[in-house]
């Protein structure tokens, strides 16, 4: 299983790759295993302004609900539309397209806490 | 500390070494899946699949009163032949359901059932019950869960599959019906109890297209796991067993029915009938729901929206009355579509009705459609 280095990650299975002041979040290898063949992503609505640990989407499988845990605090930028047709990105490419959502990152500090690769290995 | 309980069938190690990721189920160590839910459904549904069922239970019923018992026991007519088999409720005196099973007589002396498992926390359920109402009825009850594996061998290539591997004709053996036969490969003989009943759908009354349940004494289970994956069926998990038995709308104890659902709510009244000289327990309310209709009753749903439907899920009117809840849910492959059933005040059951599920706080309109939502060669 792939846990690519230029990653952050959380304990709650989310992937987070910061560019600037934007997020990219998915959930990661292990994630979409665990949860088995997803079959539906809720996604949040562009312009939602969410505190960081907020249940910003739910990843859902036949036979179970993930939630997706927002890493920043801010305001939802974009959202993977796509998956809307093709959930099943999420198991194909968890880390490319089967990315989720974007978050304009207002408080920088906030990435202290995020895992790397190794980190968020340990927890597994 | 439940973990040091969690039994395991005869074949559970088979289904390790295969692939399979396991998971607790019922208290049980059962394969989820093998290759994946939704494909081991869809391949269950286009070629054969081989399910273990030894979580569930198996009992035998012998004396010269099984008949009369299985009258004052059991919901359904009871009124079949040898080598028939017939669905059955065990309801409680308020109507409420003890477990559904499978009735399959040999004899009037002589007939097996085969129920739901019995997690740690129902253990004896079935066998209790039957036991604390046996009463004056001669009928000597064994429990032959533990001694036998059973098996499931659905799908449209079945008869194909199995047929050459079985001394019987099993062209000859009608849906619900049943026979002992031997499992034949090289100089083996295995005797086998194999009846035409599932919980895929996949059978269609014709002499072509049918599935059936096997059990076999514990000492044959592997063997008769691997010919019966040397046939090309593929082993599939529960969570397809799942999304099989739900396309095809079959309840599932725990969910659709269960201690608090009537048969009749369940939308099962056929099940039930009055039988001549017998008083069967629960009839005074079922026989009054299935006449009367009964206040709620399960319904299928299509989701509208995009989204998934679980159980538990509450259901609200358009006019913002909460009427119900949803008793099971499911992605359903075969149709590509949410469906669910649910339990709703009876005034909103017609079929074409819209109607809100409230999933995670936000509502997403759902439609009552007829059911079964899978017929085999049909689909809705």
């Amino acid at each position: 299983m792939e846990f690519p280095g230029d990653l952050k990650y959380q304990a709650t299975h989310e992937w987070v790759k910061i560019e600037g002041d934007i997020a990219t979040v998915g959930i990661s290898a292990h994630a979409q295993d665990q949860l088995g063949e997803i079959v539906f992503v809720e996604l949040p609505s562009v312009g939602d302004s969410l505190e960081k640990g907020a249940v910003a989407a739910n990843v859902e499988s036949s036979k179970a609900v993930g939630e997706v845990v927002t890493p920043f605090t801010g305001e939802i930028t974009a959202v993977n539309e796509n998956l809307e047709d093709e959930p099943e990105v999420v198991n194909s490419s968890p880390y490319g397209d089967g990315w989720i959502f974007k978050v304009k990152i207002s408080n920088a500090s906030e990435a202290d806490g995020l895992l790397d690769a190794a980190g968020y290995q340990a927890t597994l | 500390m439940t973990e040091i309980n969690i039994r395991k069938t005869p074949l559970s190690e088979m289904h390790e070494k295969l692939g399979a990721k396991m998971v607790n189920f019922e208290d049980w160590y059962m394969p989820v899946k093998f290759e994946g839910v939704i494909e081991d459904h869809i391949w269950t549904r286009e070629h054969a699949g081989i399910f273990d069922i030894s979580h569930m239970t198996e009992f035998m019923l012998e004396g010269p009163d099984c008949i009369p018992f299985l009258k004052h026991m059991m919901t359904n007519s009871i009124g079949i032949g040898d080598y028939v088999a017939q669905y059955q409720h065990m309801c409680y005196p308020n109507g409420r359901v003890v477990d559904d099973l499978y009735i399959y007589r040999e004899s009037a002396e002589k007939v097996r059932i085969i129920a739901n498992a019995q997690t740690l926390e129902t253990d004896g359920k079935d066998f209790n019950w039957l036991k604390e109402n046996i009463g004056d009825y001669k009928v000597k009850i064994t429990d032959l869960s533990l001694e036998r594996t059973r098996f499931a061998f659905q799908g449209p290539e079945t008869l194909n599959l199995l047929n050459p591997i079985t001394d019987k004709d099993l062209t000859q053996i009608k849906r619900f019906r049943w026979c002992y036969t031997n499992i034949i490969v090289n100089s083996e003989e295995i005797p086998i109890f194999c009846s035409r009943t599932g919980y895929t759908g996949e059978d269609d009354w014709s002499d072509s297209l049918a599935s059936f349940e096997i059990s076999c004494e514990n000492k044959y289970a592997t063997r008769v796991y691997q010919i019966f994956l040397d046939t090309g069926a593929k082993p599939i998990g529960i969570g397809a067993r799942d999304s099989l038995r739900l396309e095809c709308c079959y309840a599932l104890y725990g969910n659709d029915i269960n201690n608090e659902i009537t048969t009749v709510e369940a939308n099962l009244g056929w099940v039930v009938k009055e039988k001549e000289g017998f008083n069967f327990i629960g009839q005074e309310i079922l026989l009054k729901q299935k006449s009367e209709g009964p206040k709620k009753i399960s319904v299928g749903l299509n989701l509208l929206d995009k989204g998934i439907l679980r159980a538990g899920y509450r259901i609200i009117s358009l006019g913002g009355e909460d009427i119900g809840h949803i008793t099971s849910g499911t992605f359903a492959p075969t149709l590509n579509k949410t469906v669910g059933l649910a339990l709703i005040n009876s005034e909103y059951k017609a079929i074409g009705s819209e109607l809100d599920v409230l999933i995670r706080g936000k509502k997403k309109r759902a439609v009552i459609v007829k059911t079964p939502f899978y017929t085999r060669g049909k689909k809705i």
